[in-house]
């Protein structure tokens, strides 16, 4: 009987591609402290993310080999100040290392200036029809002075990866969001719809 | 939650037999027979799936401006609820609590008087209850003592019988002149024939005599 080399994958397909963390950083010399390492699904951006391991703590083997990682994060050529810890996501099979020769690639690649738009955020939305006529309603039942107008604040998740940003009180926000379809992103598929 | 399904795969099976009406409960892993089956990747175009993800995102963000404006709000009507409670209420509150003890007291002395009356329709019945006993025991005793002294007189009468010490020879004269026999034999008949010494006829004797009657 002979053993053939080729591996033969059974199973759901994933978008991940890569190795885990562990599988990494448990074979580099000092565990990789200030080496690269990339995750393959922020690869999507044009705008280069990487990270840079700065102190690396080992966990006991468990069924999915988890590793406690700190690491300087650049998120769509964006530098975030703060070190992220990553534990939770250390066993996704997601992340490439980068050769040393071409770190500086990636390197030179941050210094341009980033080139994605600078969308700031609205603060508010108008509220959907239903819900004006029953605040009206409610306010005429309880003997309330009727509002002018009817807004009520947007609320944001917040994470340090954030790129686009929120308006100020009093600034204009570059785009507008409404209770209703919008603007299709493919238009093809609203073919014979009429759209308003 | 019951599932629109899941009715229809209890009620199948009771109208026909169908291929899909045993499943694998959720919590039991793969079954043997279908390690190798693997379910085929949906195939979402670029367009689709762009458009969907604006879809949802704008859905996303709407909803999370109708449940902030919702939640504020209700921060804000409990917050006037509690200051209204502890400000301009609190008078009326306590012109409330003054009548509900008024009307409390009212009802105490109601119920008082109401009691005080019962209570002495009780004792009275508890007297004449008790008086009752009182003479049915008395008229027991009275009648238990003469009973006592009926059976002493009894007893005093029967005296004049008995056997003293004065009268003891005469009464064992008495004994030995006249001796009694106790002993008895009984036919099948169910005669007795006192005493040892009475002949005791035989079948025939009888069957004469019985004739002869």
């Amino acid at each position: 009987m002979s053993t053939s080399k080729v591996v033969k994958y059974v199973g759901r397909t994933t978008d991940f591609k890569g190795k885990t963390l562990w599988e990494i950083v448990g074979c580099l010399k000092n565990f990789g402290v200030g080496r690269i390492i990339v995750r393959s699904v922020f690869e999507r951006y044009p705008e280069p993310s990487f990270m840079k391991i700065v102190k690396v703590e080992t966990c006991p083997d468990e069924e999915r080999r988890r590793v406690r990682v700190w690491v300087e994060k650049t998120f769509r050529g964006r530098k975030l100040d703060k070190l992220t810890e990553i534990y939770r996501t250390s066993y996704k099979p997601d992340y490439k290392l980068i050769p040393k020769h071409e770190e500086a690639k990636l390197f030179a690649a941050v210094k341009e200036e980033h080139y994605f738009p600078d969308v700031i955020l609205p603060r508010t939305i108008e509220m959907p029809p239903l819900m004006k006529k029953f605040i009206v309603k409610d306010h005429e039942k309880k003997g309330m002075e009727i509002l002018n107008e009817y807004i009520m604040p947007l609320s944001y998740n917040h994470s340090p990866n954030r790129v686009q940003r929120i308006a100020k009180e009093g600034e204009k926000p570059t785009i507008q969001f409404t209770m209703g379809l919008g603007k299709p992103a493919s238009p093809a598929l609203y073919e014979g719809v009429p759209l308003n | 939650m019951i599932s629109r399904n899941s009715i229809l795969k209890r009620t199948w099976p009771m109208l026909l037999q169908c291929a899909e009406a045993h499943r694998k409960p959720r919590w039991l892993p793969v079954a043997k027979s279908k390690i190798y089956r693997i379910p085929k990747r949906p195939v979402v175009s670029e367009e689709e799936r762009i458009e969907l993800l604006r879809i949802n995102n704008n859905y996303k963000t709407q909803m999370r401006a109708i449940r902030r404006f919702y939640h504020e709000e209700m921060i804000k009507e409990r917050s006037t609820l509690e200051s209204a409670s502890s400000e301009m209420s609190q008078r009326l509150e306590a012109e409330e609590w003054e009548r509900c003890v008024q009307l409390n007291d009212k009802w105490n002395a109601q119920v008082a008087a109401e009691r005080e009356e019962r209570r002495k329709k009780e004792f009275e019945k508890m007297e004449e209850y008790a008086l009752a006993r009182i003479e049915a025991k008395d008229k027991e005793l009275k009648e238990k003592i003469a009973q006592a002294s009926e059976r002493i007189r009894r007893q005093k009468e029967l005296s004049t019988t008995f056997i003293t010490p004065e009268t003891l020879d005469e009464a064992i004269d008495h004994a030995l002149a006249n001796p009694t026999d106790y002993n008895f034999a009984i036919d099948l008949e169910g005669q007795q024939y006192l005493g040892r010494d009475i002949p005791i006829p035989s079948k025939e004797q009888k069957r004469k005599a019985a004739e002869n009657n």
